[in-house]
């Protein structure tokens, strides 16, 4: 038997209208959200803001009372409920191993049901396990209550990924473990992420963890979406007192006023010149590991080059200096508000920061506001 | 000599409980997962389960007979009646009395019910349902005693005669097999528990 997959990979998740209700409690108030395939997109708010039940409808545990959900356009009602959840990974924060299995058995059930053989589900788990940093050999025939909650979750991680399912629905899977295994965890789960490159719907009510992980962030409240955007829209532009209280506007604008923009500046680097040929200026950049060059032009003049731009101007143009872009100057010792500001009113994304006569760094305000959280 | 003459009841007494016990298992552990979905059926079978319980053993061996008779077929309707409760009850403690944690991972990661009874409840009902088991097995021995009064044969007529002629001999010869059976069964249940019951480093099975 093998497994019939509704879909291989994703490209949207269109939720519209969903409204949800428990008896005379509304879990869901019509809420309508899109979630872009390869992002991993965060559901926050407090107990009984409906961002469970929102998740739990995606992969069908709850069907909604009114709207529809569909995955690449397909509706989710015409999909089998056991068939969608099979080809949907899911983690929960009680984690749920089965206490009789051991770590083998636990990651290996679903392969087993769908009669992989004996090797092939041993690579497999091993394979996964060692994703999960948990070294195969000490951990494959363990049960769970011999593990430690921070390895159980890893292991919930790994048997979720199991069937390579190309979305992954987590509900509050660090809730449950103190603060600094929680943030070792979000590390480790931050370079798992990038390796699986899978779409992720992930509730918390944990702020910080949102601006961590997320791409998106969906702030819901008595079962609406409240506001819905970068970690970097929700502090700078939020929709109300609510969403600023949550996002902490104000303690972290508290904190960024003592700020200048050489405390958060990063550093200016490759410097290359502007007569540099293309290809060797895309060798130079993708090198030294940098999205961003500063080009020297003649005598003291600069400006700012973007890999992104050069890749797309490579065949247009003969020399960096063509793809570049005019640079939008800070001084140092500006306050990092009011350099923020001025780049929000004039409506760059990078800044280029100036010491005698010669860059010293750059202010990214996105890179910035994940490294404020 | 002696033991030649015991040999025929004793494998009849085996027969008469091991037949009873089987089929109670046969029936009870299905009927336990029915339960577990059909609440109407729960009822029904939970109250009889403890309706039975309290009616005694000699009153379970006596009303078979105005309605099926007597001899060995009876005798073992009068056994289930007593085996199957104790089975089916506890299995459905054993099935019901999963983490709801667990079917709630279960059904999340996509198994369907049956695999859900077959992966998680099942497992995790392994103890009660044998504890259960073994219940039923040592009341299926001593109801296979007392049926020898409505003609089933076995152990249970040696003990009787031995009990109407005050033949001391006798009786102890219905009854210490008997005992001996009761705690081969015992034995052979601890065992086979020990054997299939998987370690799960939870409990003190290990």
């Amino acid at each position: 038997m093998t497994l019939k997959r509704p879909f291989d990979r994703i490209e949207t998740i269109d939720i519209h209208g969903v409204r949800k209700r428990f008896g005379e409690t509304v879990a869901v108030d019509g809420i309508s959200l899109d979630i872009r395939g390869g992002e991993l997109l965060i559901l926050i708010g407090g107990s009984g803001s409906g961002k469970t039940t929102t998740l739990r409808m995606i992969n069908r545990l709850i069907d909604p009372d009114e709207g529809t959900i569909a995955i690449n356009g397909i509706d989710t009602q015409t999909i089998d409920g056991i068939v969608l959840r099979k080809n949907i990974g899911y983690v929960i924060q009680q984690i749920g191993l089965f206490p009789h299995m051991t770590i083998r058995e636990n990651i290996g059930l679903l392969p087993t049901i769908e009669g992989w053989s004996r090797e092939e589900i041993d690579s497999r788990v091993a394979e996964l396990l060692i994703l999960v940093h948990l070294p195969p050999d000490q951990f494959m025939d363990r049960y769970p209550k011999e593990l430690s909650g921070g390895q159980q979750q890893r292991v919930g991680l790994a048997r979720a990924l199991v069937m390579n399912p190309p979305l992954l629905l987590m509900d509050e899977p660090f809730g449950a473990l103190d603060p600094l295994l929680r943030r070792q965890l979000q590390d480790e789960f931050i370079g798992i992420k990038e390796d699986i490159g899978k779409t992720i719907v992930f509730v918390t009510h944990d702020i910080n963890e949102a601006f961590r992980l997320g791409d998106r962030i969906a702030i819901m409240h008595e079962g609406q979406i409240v506001q819905l955007g970068t970690p970097r829209d929700l502090i700078l532009n939020p929709a109300d007192k609510m969403v600023s209280d949550l996002v902490g506007s104000d303690r972290l604008f508290g904190h960024i006023a003592s700020l200048t923009v050489s405390d958060m500046m990063v550093p200016a680097s490759p410097i290359i010149s502007g007569e540099m040929e293309v290809q060797s200026a895309i060798g130079v950049m993708v090198q030294s590991g940098s999205k961003i060059a500063v080009v020297r032009n003649r005598a003291s003049s600069f400006s700012v080059l973007l890999l992104s731009t050069l890749l797309q101007m490579r065949d247009e143009v003969k020399t960096v200096l063509e793809a570049t872009d005019p640079p939008f100057f800070l001084s140092m010792d500006a306050s990092l508000l009011s350099a923020l500001e001025e780049m929000k009113a004039a409506s760059v994304s990078l800044g280029l920061v100036m010491k005698d006569g010669e860059p010293a760094g750059l202010l990214l305000p996105d890179d910035l506001i994940t490294r404020l959280v | 000599m002696v033991s030649g003459l015991l040999l025929t009841p004793i494998l009849q007494h085996i027969v008469l409980a091991y037949t009873a016990l089987f089929v109670s298992i046969a029936l009870g552990i299905p009927l336990a997962i029915l339960a577990l979905y059909s609440r109407p059926l729960q009822k029904i079978v939970m109250t009889l389960a403890n309706l039975m319980q309290a009616v005694p053993t000699l009153a379970v061996v006596a009303i078979v007979v105005p309605l099926i008779g007597i001899g060995f077929w009876p005798a073992i309707v009068a056994i289930i009646l007593r085996a199957l409760l104790p089975i089916i009850k506890n299995t459905w403690i054993g099935l019901s009395s999963v983490d709801p944690v667990l079917i709630a991972s279960a059904e999340g990661i996509g198994l369907s019910e049956w695999e859900i009874i077959r992966y998680v409840r099942l497992p995790n009902a392994y103890p009660a349902i044998f504890a259960g088991v073994k219940f039923a097995a040592i009341l299926a021995n001593s109801v296979a005693i007392l049926t020898a009064m409505i003609g089933s044969g076995g152990l249970g007529s040696l003990v009787f005669e031995g009990l109407a002629g005050v033949n001391m001999m006798k009786m102890l010869s219905g009854a210490l097999p008997a005992i001996g059976i009761a705690l081969f069964l015992d034995a052979s249940f601890s065992w086979m528990e020990r054997r299939l019951l998987p370690r799960s480093g939870q409990s003190g099975l290990e």
